[in-house]
């Protein structure tokens, strides 16, 4: 009986997004969208790196910083948000039983906010009128039209975020006293993550930035501007991996042909990722003046925190392999490596991405600790931990998760060729970002900045020094536009041109033995005051300070 | 047992000089964490006293309102400003915040809460609620510094830490009101 219960719901999800082709449209527009901003932002990336290693001079008219700009917007903002959005609410439509008609129009209305929002964001910035980059750090101010593009493409999530809640407490009223299924649960969790986090950075730029560049107002805060970005841009990284993350418990045990390992492990690691996660942020700030030290160092245990989850997290996806291994007839302390399918570029793409938050996630301790992040905090480093975290863990788990998604939303199959195509993909992303996010740790080692156009410092024998490490740079950003290229080609094949036929939506099953998982999982409302709680003691010491004795503030700077 | 353990381990933790006199050092770690964490270790080892002693907690606190008055007593002692001066100052006040916060208010809450109707409980809330945005209020725009031994900045940084809880404790109370678990259980 309770086995014949969960099989029946899944052959009626299986065919819900079959039967709803409307579901499949949304999906498919977010992540057309997604992949457009990669090729662009690619394109975008590249010129960056020619500049840095000092091959390429932009022209007059297209100046380092709005490429910048423009390449942290599509990669770090449109790309991942999109994707993630496309993501989740097919899932949501799979696991759930479709969208209802209510959170369809929701997603759709989230859908063209987002575009206008973007719209106006990017016209500023083509105007070179908003080469802030992304992170907008005031005294640095960009055109108001900006900031009024960003106030859209919040409020474009937030609309998702809150179809995503409706969505799922109607599926609790239907089925009461069941456990969520794990994929909407993941989805439940970002988007909790989204909706919290969006609400520091819609107070920094509607209540700060907005009528300080207007005019309205003449200094601003700094400090505070700073503190509410990051309380948003940390957690974001995190909605990034948490995603990544849940295609890894969930998505690849299934391709391998394995089970999943512990369900109330899973769910505990998403509650522990959203309740620990907004305050994670300060560790951007660690060595930003005004916070004490003691603060600094509260905050540093904060941020360390959030590792503990993530070795949870290596612990349990390792299991599952060397377990599915050996039901294959591996054997041996590690020649049960060799019955893994590394021809199937659904896994190879996300096995490589976990391996990738092996040094990621090692540097990103590093970083959280003040005294190291002293050495490395405004040179290249920072930008080879971004590209290595979010360049290679989280992307590449996005594009393993495409080869199925996609053909499986545009009702398609992924061909032999499509996936031959995807591993040679794999490898040249994967050496493109060694060589870039490698170069890019050492020559910042080496002292050379972040945030800069390529400069000699007047012949400076240090600055000179960099330069074979910024040449590493540029061939590793040449291969990865190849691996841009190649990745939207069979996005677009997969999408409009693949042959017909049905592709599964993975999902694996839990082990025959497992335990069942505690009720007390589900009490989102209790996580969430947990949460608020736990942004309340990390917040309220170094925000006080900073309003209450405020330095006199600063008026707008253009600074390009 | 093991329980009882833990909130003993806790317990030996927050009483240890060093780690003591760090949380004392700030306003706020003082008042919210210092002060929670000791109820939290006598709500944990509140099991071992029930155990021991069954008859006395049923005779004494049958239906759990003499507990929580113990509980909210305590709770208010310990809110003044007047008392956190005298526990940085005077060895025997600090000796019996180290006694009363974990023993008296701890281990009477735990035994009290779950016989309280959700009347109660919710009374016991709404009043928290009231009083944390009353303490809020007072230490953020008192004129004058309340405690001799903390500076004013940090006296700000307590009251926005009391409204912040009672912001927290409104959604809970909203939830609650709001959303009806059964629907979905």
């Amino acid at each position: 009986m309770a086995a014949a219960i969960p099989k029946k719901i899944m052959e009626t999800t299986n065919k819900a997004m079959g039967i709803s082709p409307e579901d499949a449209k949304i999906t498919k527009s977010y992540i057309f969208v997604a992949f457009m901003a990669l090729l662009i932002g690619g394109f975008l990336g590249l010129i960056q790196g020619l500049n840095r290693a000092g091959l390429l001079e932009l022209p007059s008219w297209l100046n380092y910083y709005q490429v910048l700009t423009a390449h942290g917007l599509l990669l770090i903002l449109v790309l991942t948000a999109f994707f993630t959005i496309g993501y989740f609410y097919a899932s949501l439509s799979h696991t759930l039983g479709g969208l209802l008609p209510k959170v369809r129009r929701i997603a759709w209305v989230g859908f063209w906010l987002k575009m206008v929002g973007f719209v106006l964001a990017v016209i500023p910035i083509l105007m070179n009128e908003a080469s802030v980059m992304y992170t907008f750090y005031p005294p640095m101010a960009a055109h108001p039209v900006f900031y009024l593009g960003l106030v859209f493409i919040v409020l474009g999530v937030w609309a998702c975020c809150i179809g995503s809640f409706i969505q799922v407490a109607n599926w609790r009223k239907n089925n009461k006293g069941q456990h969520v299924p794990i994929l909407a649960y993941f989805a439940t969790g970002v988007f909790v993550l989204l909706f919290f986090a969006l609400i520091p950075v819609a107070i920094e730029v509607l209540v700060m930035i907005l009528p300080w560049t207007l005019g309205w107002v003449e200094t601003i805060n700094v400090m505070v501007a700073r503190t509410l970005f990051w309380a948003f841009g940390h957690t974001l990284v995190n909605i990034w991996y948490l995603t990544a993350v849940s295609a890894w418990y969930v998505v690849v045990p299934k391709i391998i042909g394995g089970r999943r390992w512990s369900d109330l492990l899973t769910r505990v690691v998403i509650i522990a990722l959203v309740v620990m996660n907004i305050t994670g942020g300060f560790h951007h700030q660690i060595i930003d003046p005004g916070i004490n030290e003691l603060v600094k160092f509260m905050h540093v245990f904060m941020s360390l925190a959030i590792g503990f989850p993530s070795l949870m997290t290596a612990f349990a996806l390792f299991a599952v392999f060397e377990r599915t291994a050996r039901r294959k007839g591996g054997k041996g302390l590690i020649g049960w490596w060799r019955k893994m399918p590394w021809g199937d570029v659904r896994f190879l793409a996300p096995f490589i991405a976990m391996v990738a938050f092996i040094p990621a996630g090692a540097g990103g301790i590093a970083q959280s600790t003040n005294q190291l992040d002293q050495v490395v905090h405004n040179t290249m480093w920072i930008v080879g931990h971004f590209h290595l975290t979010l360049g290679m863990t989280v992307v590449m788990t996005f594009f393993g998760i495409s080869y199925w998604l996609v053909p499986y939303i545009s009702k398609r199959v992924l061909t032999p060729q499509i996936n031959k195509l995807g591993v040679i993909q794999t490898w040249i992303w994967t050496v493109g970002m060694i060589f870039m996010a490698g170069a890019m740790h050492w020559v910042g080692l080496l002292g050379s900045p972040r945030r800069t156009s390529y400069t000699t410092y007047g012949d400076h024998a240090t600055a000179l020094g960099w330069d074979p490490y910024l040449m590493c740079l540029a061939v590793g950003g040449t291969l990865l536009i190849i691996g841009v290229i190649l990745q939207v080609y069979a996005v677009i094949n997969m999408m409009f041109f693949a042959p017909k036929g049905e592709t599964e939506f993975p999902i694996a099953e839990e082990e025959d033995n497992a335990t069942k998982t505690p009720y007390w999982t589900e009490r989102w409302g209790i996580w969430v005051v947990v949460m608020l709680i736990v942004v309340a003691m990390a917040y309220v010491i170094p925000l006080t300070e900073f309003i209450v004795n405020a330095p006199p503030g600063s008026p707008p700077y253009k600074t390009w | 047992m093991n329980q009882s353990f833990y909130g003993f381990l806790l317990f030996i933790f927050l009483v240890v000089p060093p780690v003591a006199n760090f949380m004392e050092s700030v306003m706020v770690i003082h008042m919210h964490m210092q002060m929670p964490m000791l109820v939290i270790a006598g709500f944990l080892m509140a099991r071992f006293f029930k155990n021991r002693f069954p008859g006395f907690f049923e005779k004494w606190n049958s239906n759990g309102v003499p507990g929580i008055l113990l509980f909210v007593i305590i709770m208010v002692y310990w809110m003044l400003p007047r008392t956190m001066d005298e526990a940085l100052t005077t060895q025997s006040v600090e000796v019996y915040k180290f006694i009363s916060l974990p023993f008296l208010a701890g281990v009477s809450l735990r035994d009290s809460w779950k016989k309280l109707s959700s009347f109660g409980k919710n009374s016991i809330i709404i009043s928290f609620t009231i009083m944390f945005l009353g303490l809020g209020w007072l230490y953020i725009w008192s004129p004058v510094q309340l405690c001799n031994n903390y500076l004013v900045i940090q006296q700000v940084t307590l009251g926005w830490a009391f409204l912040t809880t009672a912001i927290g404790l409104v959604v809970y109370l909203g939830y609650n009101f709001f959303i009806d678990p059964s629907a979905y259980e």
